[in-house]
């Protein structure tokens, strides 16, 4: 059959059938393939520079879709991390040194470095099961359970959502409650609060906990998401949210520490170890932060269809209880080809200002903190995150892509904070990092 | 919208105005969200699905498809011994003068068989009396479908709208036409009647009517014909428009290690080699769907590169494959 | 980045707080007359325009963030439950 006939069947056919059924031209047709399975996996490599975290990581997602609208999904992940984090203690000309999370070794900071504890190496492995369906005509319901578990933290929590249609779906609300229950046993015991680190001792088994350690601590979370998600016409659609997060009981980052430094000079003070142990030459303070955290986000998301090419932009304005406020915007460009592979930029901004108990270090004596942390999370910074992805479709139909990010952050310590001899010094830790995934998505 | 059986309310048994057959009968029953009416025609089971919770309505709309859906039947059956399809294939060389309707069929099958380069005509239907299909692997001889072949091809007809003449031996079969036709006519019924949502489905072949309340559209199973995984369905979304399947696993015959589909070639009156064990199209309407996926159909190993130039959805499943 | 006094970022909370909830608000009010009919939904329907493409990558992403930043979530639930460092 000659080629150039081709094309105009399908044509010809609408126009015969016209004339057939005696009507005027239907409208198109809207048919779509719901795959009963989906498979959606990743590998994932995220790398930060000077020899900080490093994680490697296998995550996948399984949608099965059954008759009648109802979905069940599994998701699991299993990461590695290695590599060192920054602890909280402040730079110093001269060498410090630290006993490490279990108490059992020490690890020294050169002169002038960012103090970083490297005993870390974790494996975690984490599972999702969630299901959805329709209730009635009108509501859909969705409820799940995850838990994940490391060395040193487990997690379980539980989550319940509704979503309702309105004005032929057009416009959906949805309501989210979740919540959780995590325990928190760090290596070497959960340190008392603002308690000083000691020497390094071989612990038995069950011998007496160190005195500056208490038992395992637990954490709980409640969160609630609201959110309206709205058709404004064929090619735009937009979601806005707004979402509360409570969280209660052990709250601090056991393994991070404070330096006690001088009230002029803003060097470490000194320290001995006891006689015949190793141990730090410096005081240093375990951290304290309330035992409350409530927060509040709102976020919008739009999505553009541009004649092919997506705009997918969003929002987000986080402000909390501990003084902490941040701003996020984050936007994908789609940029399909004409084999159907595409070209995704990334850009993603990101800003918070620090934590009312957000200090660099500690002053003995002329100042009373109830709560204080040194942990870089919780400063003062900006992040960008640049990337680029690209996806193609393999010979059988199977969906891959290849993404590559940049992620910075830059902080400052708060310059009433600085003090004496810090002035000179690098106060923050800011992080490079380099996010690497390779997906593979295919259906059944 | 396909749920569960939530409660039979009522069975109805009564039988089509003006046919005592008992085979003629319709059932309604309420399910989660709609009403499922069904019944059986031109030889497959038929459906009505209407998105109301009005149960007199449901009732009045399957009357109404059922009714149409025996009525071309009756029509253009090529089993009834006194339609119009039995008076053109018993004139015996004379002249036969036929309505409207009929003319519109034959005038829209003289157009399939253009656009088919003739590989699709409906005087072909005689070949099912060398080529059986009926379990055995019996294969005709060359001698035998060259002699059929004498009273095949159109051209051999004299269609001259009203009038049609066949030479003497042919028939014509508006079986590969006839079944979409219906949905696309019963649907164009239920138009007039309401502005409910609405499905017709007619062994497969289905078309959507109107607007659905709740709006995600007809979910729809499409049978996985693989007898291992008898209860896998492909599950499609429909919002708007039609689907139409060709292609019926069941129905060949393997003979000295060579698969003979059931879509016989016309053109040649064997069967079209490497076509695919089942097409799905999605289009405006039934007849569209219809016709497109027997079009592929006859293009053997060409079927999905033809319906992806014509820009059509499709779904083509062909042997020793184990998924779509 | 500048810092600014307590008091004055508590008040700015507040009103920005309230003006996002009054825009929320209002969203849903305005929301009735918007939209497009149901066979208008061919571009919506589309993969690349759903509001979460991939989910997987959005559950990294989501996790890379809450481990380095201190804010979480926003479009779905807090994404915790891990000892990040």
């Amino acid at each position: 059959m000659e080629s150039f006939k081709s094309k105009s069947i399908s044509a010809a056919l609408a126009t015969a059938t016209c004339t057939l059924l005696g009507t005027s031209v239907a409208a198109p047709v809207l048919a779509q393939e719901e795959p009963a399975w989906v498979f959606n996996t990743a590998l994932l490599y995220y790398g930060e520079a000077d020899g900080r975290i490093q994680d490697g990581s296998v995550k996948g997602l399984v949608q099965r879709r059954f008759v009648d609208d109802r979905v069940l999904s599994i998701g699991f992940a299993v990461d590695a991390l290695t590599g060192a984090t920054p602890n909280g203690a402040i730079p110093f000309d001269g060498v410090q040194t630290f006993t490490a999370p279990s108490g059992e070794s020490t690890y020294k900071t050169a002169p002038g470095d960012m103090p970083k504890d490297d005993s870390f190496q974790d494996v975690r492995a984490s599972l999702t099961v969630n299901w959805s369906q329709p209730l009635g005509r009108l509501f859909t319901i969705n409820a799940g359970l995850s838990g994940s578990s490391e060395f040193d933290y487990t997690h379980y929590g539980a989550n319940l959502g509704f979503t309702r249609d309105l004005n032929k779906r057009n416009t959906t609300l949805s309501l989210g409650i979740a919540a959780s229950r995590d325990a928190i046993s760090p290596v070497g015991g959960v340190p008392i609060p603002f308690s000083s680190m000691l020497d390094r001792s071989k612990q038995r088994e069950d011998g007496p906990r160190p005195p500056n350690r208490t038992g395992d601590q637990t954490k709980d979370v409640y969160d609630v998401v609201f959110g309206v998600t709205q058709v404004v016409n064929r090619n735009l659609l937009v979601q806005l949210d707004y979402s509360l997060s409570a969280s209660s009981g052990y709250l601090n980052d056991p393994y991070k520490i404070l330096s006690l430094v001088d009230a002029v000079t803003g060097d470490p003070l000194p320290r001995t170890p006891v006689p015949g142990k190793k141990g730090p030459v410096h005081q240093y303070r375990y951290e304290n932060r309330p035992d409350s955290h409530v927060k509040q986000s709102f976020y919008g998301q739009a999505k553009l269809f541009m004649g092919g090419k997506v705009l997918d932009a969003s929002y987000r304005f986080m402000t909390d209880d501990w003084g902490i406020h941040s701003h996020t915007v984050d936007t994908h460009f789609r940029v399909p080809f004409t084999n159907g592979n595409y070209l995704e930029p990334h850009f993603r901004y990101y800003t918070q200002t620090a934590a009312d108990f957000y200090q660099i270090s500690l002053v003995d004596g002329t100042q009373a903190f109830t709560f204080a942390s040194a942990d870089y999370r919780l400063g003062d910074f900006d992040a960008f995150t640049v990337g680029l992805k690209y996806g193609w479709k393999s010979r059988f139909g199977k969906e891959m892509s290849l993404r590559l990010e940049y992620y910075k952050q830059n902080g400052n310590a708060p310059a009433e904070q600085v003090i004496g001899n810090q002035a000179g010094r690098v106060l923050y830790p800011d992080l490079d990092a380099i996010i690497a995934q390779f997906s593979y998505q295919f259906e059944l | 919208m396909q749920s569960l059986l939530n409660s039979v309310t009522s069975l109805s048994s009564e039988t089509a105005a003006g046919s005592a057959r008992p085979d003629r009968k319709r059932e309604i029953r309420k399910e989660s969200g709609h009403y499922r009416g069904t019944f059986t025609a031109m030889g497959s089971p038929c459906e009505l699905l209407v998105d109301t919770d009005d149960e007199d309505l449901a009732y009045r709309l399957l009357d109404i498809v059922a009714a149409e859906a025996w009525r071309v039947e009756d029509k253009f059956s090529r089993y009834l011994p006194d339609n119009i399809v039995a008076k053109i294939n018993s004139a015996v060389g004379k002249s036969v003068t036929v309505d409207d309707e009929t003319a519109n069929l034959i005038d829209f099958a003289v157009m399939l068989y253009e656009l088919s380069d003739k590989h699709f005509d409906i005087s072909s239907g005689v070949l099912r009396k060398v080529w059986r299909f009926d379990g055995t692997d019996n294969v005709p001889l060359v001698s035998d479908v060259a002699a059929i072949m004498s009273t095949v091809g159109w051209h051999k007809v004299c269609w001259q709208s009203p009038e049609i003449v066949l030479a003497p031996g042919m028939q014509i079969d508006f079986g590969g036409i006839g079944k979409e036709y219906a949905v696309d006519k019963a649907a164009a019924l239920l138009v007039e009647e309401c502005s409910c949502g609405c499905l017709v489905n007619f062994g497969g072949d289905l078309v959507v009517v109107g607007e659905s309340r709740s709006t995600t559209g007809w979910q729809v199973g499409i049978e996985q014909p693989d007898s291992r995984r008898a209860k896998a369905q492909k599950l499609i979304r429909l919002q708007q428009g039609a689907l139409a399947t060709s292609g019926d696993t069941r129905r060949y015959v393997i003979n000295a290690g060579k698969r003979y589909s059931h879509i016989l070639d016309a053109l040649s009156g064997w069967p079209v080699e490497n076509a695919p064990r089942s097409i799905t199209v999605a289009a405006s309407t039934c007849t569209q769907a219809g016709m497109l996926a027997t079009l592929a159909m006859l293009r053997g190993a060409n079927a999905e590169s033809f319906l992806k130039e014509q820009g059509v959805q499709f779904w083509c499943l062909r042997y020793r494959q184990r998924s779509w | 980045m500048h810092s600014v006094k307590a008091g004055t970022i508590k008040m700015t909370h507040t009103r920005v707080s309230s003006f996002l909830v009054a825009l929320l608000g209002a969203a849903l009010v305005g929301c009735s007359s918007m939209g497009v009919e149901p066979w208008q939904r061919d571009v919506l329907a589309k993969e690349e325009m759903q509001l979460i493409t991939d989910p997987v990558e959005a559950s990294i992403d989501d996790h890379i963030y809450f481990s380095k930043e201190a804010s979480s979530g926003g479009r779905g639930f807090g994404g915790g439950g891990c000892g990040c460092n």
